[in-house]
């Protein structure tokens, strides 16, 4: 038993490198993806404390979206910017109808707002898309399909040429991101808002502005998930429930970092991908990544309650 | 004065009238799911159900006169809710549609309680089969221990020990109906010496199976068999594509033979094959009505398309069970508005022969099978469809499934039910 847990997993990677290489690159695409839906919820988190519990299906809504005018005709060039066009609406629906009236209410509130969002998303886009599942545009979008194949130590690797392309994406996405965030005056009072709520008011910050912004990059953060993950298995609710695999991200990056999400993302992706080749399928039957993630996460919050990045909260009484 | 009296009469007679117009409606409630992880594969499913009760409500004005209802109750998929949608909708149905293996399961013991039969055709516990044991249950046309036995068969040319030696992986959603087959194929991996690798996927991986795909890759399967549901079947398809996996030695249950999951591969998924007990047909005289009367008259919630694919007609086919079952309550009872009793009575005694079934319009569409009072299965066979690129065709006659093998373990896990479940009632009234 020792054995088959201590030496024969390593035995294993290094029998078949290639093998072991191919592992690790679907982990660092999943990581990569699972740190994308972890951004969106540490944005609106950030700046407004809102666990956004509608963040899974805003990546159904926005893929839906794009898809659903592709198919009205719309080419895909245009698709794209009406679609963030609807999610900027969404966005602003969200701060006008939902979240201006509950200013200044409790946190648990604002939490089940969201998911009366989460659950008239789900309707009305039943409604007007239906459930099928559709075929995301992918490469109407511009995006490659292909693969490049190499064979390193004498095996084989695969690489997709859509996942190089969602790496790069997410990479760009990212780094745009953070350079909203740290050098542009909106990105600053957004980071304002996000350490301390009425002293940000008190300077003359506008709440309203700042919730419409940060809803709006979590939608185009959800249609970059969603033209990800829908290129992958199609476009459907499905997509809603990848939003779970964002948990775990949160619960070991910590809820308000940023970079907490990244890193949290990439070392989840790669470390479940590779317990569950190595140590799940031979010893425990597989599926262990539905409940490896969060083990791991607990693991962390045993050591760091606020998670690996998140802001440690001295309170004083 | 007069008119006041002459109001009050007429109000009270509504009133009075009131009850006899609402029993006047057939109840087939069904615990749907549009919504969800699993809404793909659940919309034209239930679109094909309603569509062709309103067919019958428009043409023949419901069933012998009286109208159906097929409400729904939104289940997601969700088991609990699933449990909730039947204590919701049982006060008048005269028969229920659990649609999904999870829910079956929980709603089985309660509709022996409540005495109304469960319809549950191509899914639930295999072991339903048996009437004695499972009175209120029915699974026809065929379950999905015959399914395993035709995948089998299939990559076996025939002859099960043709596959000794080798090595069939099984990809299943970690669910009670995922795990459905696992028994019988154990049972024949042993018998027939081949190596049965079960491969389970999570709900929330469906839709990146990378980790299920690099365990194929690494173990080498011969054959690959997909019990797949919702996006699982979209996700294992892009999987197998992506990794090159011979589409011809790709085969699923019926659950998996879907074609707008296969739309998500188009031609990279030709070969890939799935065993069914149904088939679409756009001539036969039902669907043509449905076409008529639902569709073309813009009553119909199908998408542009839909009308044409294996789950829509499939949706048909389950409707026409249920409606036949009451149907054949009706004329044995000699009344027009059966109760759940009576209704499983005539699902017990189900006789879609091909004069039936012709007659029905669903010629071509289904193969004949019959119920008994111990055999709730009918035991209808399936083809093998394959996926040509663009839409699934025929690759065969219609195949049976191995008696001699399911008989036995059937009597086996009914009885381990009915013993698990003490007291359970068994009939006596089957021989």
């Amino acid at each position: 038993m020792l054995n088959d847990i201590l030496i024969k997993p390593f035995a294993d990677m290094f029998g078949a490198p290639d093998f072991l290489l191919q592992v690790l690159w679907e982990g660092l695409v999943s990581g990569v993806l699972y740190a994308l839906i972890a951004l969106g919820f540490v944005l609106i988190y950030k700046s407004s404390r809102i666990f956004n519990f509608a963040q899974g299906i805003m990546v159904v809504f926005a893929a839906l979206t794009l898809v659903g005018l592709y198919e009205k005709g719309v080419p895909a060039w245009m698709a794209l910017p009406l679609t963030l066009g609807v999610m900027y609406l969404l966005a602003m629906s969200i701060e006008r109808v939902v979240l201006r009236p509950l200013v200044n209410q409790p946190d648990i509130i604002l939490f089940m707002a969201t998911i009366g969002i989460t659950l008239f998303l789900i309707g009305f886009g039943e409604i007007i898309f239906g459930g099928e599942n559709k075929v995301m545009i992918t490469e109407q979008l511009g995006i490659p399909t292909g693969s490049w194949e190499f064979e390193p130590f004498g095996g084989f690797l695969s690489i997709e040429q859509r996942d190089v392309t969602a790496v790069v994406g997410a990479v760009v996405l990212v780094a745009a991101l953070l350079l909203f965030l740290n050098k542009s005056k909106m990105g600053r009072a957004i980071r304002a808002l996000g350490d301390d709520h009425q002293a940000a008011l008190s300077v003359g910050i506008s709440l309203s502005t700042i919730w419409v912004v940060v809803w709006f990059i979590a939608g185009v953060i959800a249609l970059a998930t969603g033209i990800v993950w829908g290129s992958r298995a199609g476009v459907s609710f499905a997509l809603e429930v990848i939003a779970y695999k964002a948990l775990p991200v949160l619960m070991l990056g910590g809820l308000e970092s940023v970079l907490g999400a990244i890193v949290g993302g990439l070392a989840i992706g790669i470390l479940e991908k590779l317990f569950e080749i190595y140590w799940g399928q031979p010893l425990l039957g597989g599926n262990t990544e539905t409940w490896f993630a969060f083990v791991l996460a607990l693991i962390v919050l045993l050591f760091r309650p606020q998670g690996l990045f998140g802001e440690r909260i001295i309170e004083r009484v | 004065m007069r008119k006041v009296l002459k109001s009050t009469l007429l109000a009270t007679s509504i009133l009075f009238a009131a009850p006899a117009f609402a029993q006047d409606v057939l109840h087939v409630p069904n615990l749907s799911y549009r919504t969800g992880p699993f809404a793909t594969s659940g919309t034209p499913l239930a679109n094909g159900q309603l569509d062709y009760l309103n067919m019958l409500n428009e043409r023949d004005g419901g069933l012998n006169g009286v109208k159906l209802d097929g409400t729904e109750c939104e289940t997601g998929y969700n088991t609990e809710k699933g449990v909730e949608c039947y204590e919701k909708t049982k006060g008048n149905a005269v028969l229920t549609q659990p649609w999904s293996t999870g829910i079956t399961l929980q709603v089985l013991p309660k509709s022996h309680v409540d005495k109304i039969p469960i319809l549950a055709p191509g899914y639930g516990f295999s072991a339903m089969q048996d009437g004695k044991t499972f009175e209120w249950a029915f699974n026809p046309p065929s379950s999905y221990w015959d399914g395993a036995s035709i995948l089998l068969s299939t990559i076996s040319d025939g002859n099960l020990d043709n596959l000794k030696g080798k090595k069939v992986a099984l990809l299943h959603l970690d669910h009670p109906y995922g795990k459905e087959p696992i028994p019988l194929m154990e049972q024949l991996a042993a018998k027939h010496g081949f190596t049965l690798l079960p491969i389970p996927v999570g709900l929330k991986e469906m839709q990146n199976q990378s980790a299920q795909w690099l365990q194929i890759r690494r173990e080498k399967p011969d054959f690959v068999l997909m019990w797949g549901w919702g996006a699982m079947n979209g996700g294992a398809l892009t999987e197998a594509a992506k990794t090159k996996y011979p589409m011809n030695q790709f085969l699923g249950i019926w659950w998996a033979g879907h074609d707008a999951d296969l739309k998500l591969v188009g031609e990279a998924g030709k070969g890939y094959r799935a065993v069914s007990w149904s088939f679409p047909n756009n001539d036969a005289k039902a669907m043509q009505d449905i076409k008529k009367l639902v569709i073309d008259a813009g009553k119909s919630q199908a998408a542009p398309g839909e009308f044409d694919t294996v789950f829509y007609q499939r949706g048909v086919l389950i409707a026409a069970m249920g409606v036949e079952g009451i149907k054949v309550a009706q004329d044995k009872f000699g009344t027009k508005v059966v109760t759940a009793e009576q209704v499983r009575w005539g699902l017990e005694n189900l006789d879609f022969s091909e004069a039936r079934i012709k007659e029905l319009g669903l010629d071509g569409m289904i193969p004949p099978f019959k119920t008994t009072c111990a055999d709730h299965t009918g035991h209808a066979g399936a083809w093998i469809l394959e996926w040509d690129g663009a839409k699934f065709i025929k690759a065969s006659d219609v195949m049976q499934a191995d008696r001699a093998a399911i008989d036995p373990l059937v009597e086996v896990k009914a009885k381990e039910y009915a013993e698990a479940n003490k007291p359970w009632p068994i009939s006596t009234e089957c021989k």
